[in-house]
């Protein structure tokens, strides 16, 4: 059950916390205080994803439910999920920017291009419109005409730097690990 | 500095009668008042952006109509935009590639791009961005040109009407100032005088035409459920008002207002009481007449359980924060009779002393000059201190219950600063009574007092006491102003403390 696959230029710190079935995307960044939790289900984390200090990815376990190898929790590539935001969300896309100590709750679908704004805190189940825009204490919506921009020069940055100051998780195959 | 943010348990009752804490009040060093926001004359001494900080003469600001031309506010959320660049390769004429840089406003709050409603990007990050020319202006500025001829009209008849001299203490001639100057002082355009204006004809003006016919909604507004996100908030439209965008495609980015630098004036001896830097970069002031700088500062320690009728204990400590030695004293709130009669003496005496003031004033020729015309000189009462007597306001001290104050007087030494580092510091003796000072710190001093809640009082009641404290001051503006010697004053100032509430007997 406890199976973690890390992608070869995937950059995961020791002092994060994955548990259960965990998939890294290449690129992918995740920092140290970072946790991603899968309990009802394996998390895929696609590619070019920046995980923040502090950031909890939770694939929540409901109640009287149990561990289900299909209930997969896809979150796809360059999303970027800044410091202390919590993540109950069912699907996650690609492009989104998910800001400081903003919460997302259990139900809610975020489709490709949003921004859930610092301190937001989404709790109706919904599946969000593409490139929508939360922000403010009141999480007034908008629709961006585009998606916000990729963060490449950041991930590079960060793949580089990382390394010097934090040991990495290695990168096993599934196989050896169990 | 933890009293800047808590409730204000403590309050000082400000010359014109409101309670207030100790934070809000200034200090008139001249008429040694204690002063606040509501009770001095607020004056704008600059205008500046708060975000490039640009400073604008009041004159180009008023022109600017008080925005500044080279920063935005989001229309969406308010927040500032902020410029940011994109590169682009251009293919030029000769097939080769050149990039360059392109820029646009956007916010970093809520996302709001100058690109979202379709303003072209710029090749400068400095230039003007394209303004949105509003349809009425024209009618406006002709309604604003009507209407300061005809204000301008109806002040020259009304001037003819009243031809004879004014009467001396008028509102103007009091202050030392005639009509032209009050206009100059309060930023408004001088206006041309008497003869020099031309007020044969009032420019023409296209009224409004009421029509009866309104125009009916579009269809779409039936058959479509709104889409919220495609229509502003009120006060997305209230911050545009020229436009009121109805749609977020609409929204152009709002001219930042500018800021002002304020200087307060004790209302008065008309000295100031607060004045910053001009410069709009500079946070310190020139003049800072905090009350926190010159009166004993009541900080509530610890309050004993307050039950109705019982009395309990409540430790206070005193602060003083000048220079001098200073001693205090507690005396009782005055009763409503005594404070009434009080009051009327005061507003008497304050009738009197004005009177007197303007039989002075009639006589000297500088008032002459004042009531015969504005034009002549400059009156010699405007370089000279005219002071206004005010009457003196009633305070509201609401209290619920009695106080049990220390019969004597406490003394509390200057303060240190360095004494905090200092461990040698000499022992003050002071002879206290331990039933009164619990105890004492350099220019602290905590003093126990009991109190007892009025008996009437329900559970979850505010419990509030008050006193007045005496203390004494020392006026160091007597010797810059000719007095050889610093004088020794001592001042009153009613304090209103609130405890808390009753707890229950159970």
């Amino acid at each position: 059950m406890n199976k973690l696959k890390i992608a070869s230029s995937a950059v995961v710190c020791v002092e994060s916390k994955l548990k259960g079935t965990v998939s890294v995307g290449s690129m992918t960044v995740i920092h140290p205080k970072a946790s991603v939790i899968a309990e009802a289900g394996p998390i895929i984390i696609g590619e070019n994803n920046i995980i923040e200090e502090q950031v909890v990815i939770m694939h929540r376990l409901k109640d009287g439910e149990e561990w289900d190898e299909s209930r997969v929790l896809k979150i796809g590539s360059n999303n970027v999920f800044e410091v202390g935001c919590v993540v109950n969300a069912s699907a996650i896309g690609d492009h989104n920017v998910i800001e400081a100590k903003s919460y997302v709750g259990e139900g809610i679908e975020i489709t490709n291009g949003c921004i859930i704004g610092a301190g937001c805190q989404l709790t109706v189940p919904e599946k969000l419109q593409d490139n929508s825009v939360f922000s403010g204490s009141s999480c007034s919506l908008s629709i961006a005409p585009d998606r916000p921009p990729a963060q490449t020069l950041q991930l590079e940055f960060l793949s580089k730097v990382l390394p010097n100051y934090h040991h990495l998780k290695k990168v096993k195959k599934p196989e050896q690990v169990n | 500095m933890a009293y800047l943010t808590q409730p204000n348990y403590v309050k000082y009752a400000c010359s014109c009668g409101l309670l207030k804490p100790i934070t809000k009040m200034y200090f008139c060093r001249h008429c040694l008042k204690l002063r606040c926001g509501y009770c001095v004359c607020h004056e704008v001494d600059s205008h500046y952006c708060s975000n490039c900080l640009e400073n604008l003469p009041s004159a180009e600001a008023r022109l600017k109509k008080y925005r500044c031309a080279n920063c935005y506010d989001c229309p969406h959320c308010f927040h500032t935009l902020s410029i940011r660049a994109t590169s682009v390769t251009r293919n030029s004429e000769d097939g080769s590639k050149t990039a360059s840089k392109l820029y646009y406003l956007a916010c970093f709050f809520c996302r709001w791009t100058s690109r979202d409603v379709g303003i072209p990007d710029q090749a400068s990050a400095t230039g003007r961005w394209p303004e949105r020319e509003n349809e009425n202006s024209e009618t406006i500025a002709s309604l604003i040109e009507y209407f300061k001829v005809l204000a301008l009209k109806e002040r020259i008849d009304k001037e003819k009407i009243f031809h004879t001299p004014r009467r001396n203490f008028s509102h103007f001639s009091k202050l030392g100032m005639t009509a032209a100057l009050v206009r100059k002082r309060s930023g408004l355009p001088s206006l041309p005088l008497g003869r020099d204006a031309d007020l044969t004809s009032l420019p023409t003006i296209v009224p409004s035409v009421a029509s009866e016919t309104v125009e009916p909604l579009p269809a779409e507004m039936f058959t479509t459920a709104p889409d919220l996100t495609k229509v502003t908030t009120l006060s997305q439209r209230f911050s545009q008002p020229d436009i009121q965008p109805e749609l977020t495609s609409e929204m152009w980015p709002i001219h930042k207002h500018l800021f002002i630098k304020r200087s307060q004036r004790c209302r008065e001896c008309e000295h100031n009481v607060y004045k910053p830097e001009y410069n709009p970069i500079s946070i310190r002031f020139k003049i800072q007449l905090a009350a926190f700088y010159h009166i004993p500062e009541i900080t509530l320690l610890s309050i004993g359980e307050l039950k109705a009728g019982v009395p309990s204990e409540i430790v206070v400590r005193l602060c003083n924060p000048t220079q001098h030695l200073t001693s205090v004293d507690f005396r009782p709130l005055p009763s409503a009779m005594e404070e009434d009669l009080l009051w009327e003496r005061q507003v008497q005496l304050c009738e009197e002393r004005e009177r007197k003031d303007s039989q002075r004033t009639s006589l000297t020729p500088g008032s002459l000059n004042t009531s015969l015309g504005s034009s002549l000189t400059l009156p010699a009462s405007l370089t000279r201190q005219l002071t206004l007597y005010e009457p003196p306001r009633r305070v509201r001290l609401d209290v619920s219950s009695s106080v049990q104050l220390p019969s004597c007087g406490i003394v509390l030494p200057p303060r240190d600063d360095a004494a905090e580092y200092d461990d040698s510091a000499e022992k003050h003796n002071f002879q206290d009574d331990p039933e009164v000072v619990v105890w004492r710190k350099s220019n602290k001093a905590a003093v126990k007092f009991s109190i007892t809640p009025d008996k009437t009082l329900a559970s979850n009641e505010e419990v509030k006491c008050g006193f007045v404290l005496g203390y004494g001051y020392v006026n160091t503006m007597a010797a810059l102003e000719g007095h050889k010697e610093p004088q020794r004053v001592e001042l009153q100032v009613k304090v209103l403390l609130s405890l808390g509430t009753v707890v229950s007997d159970e």
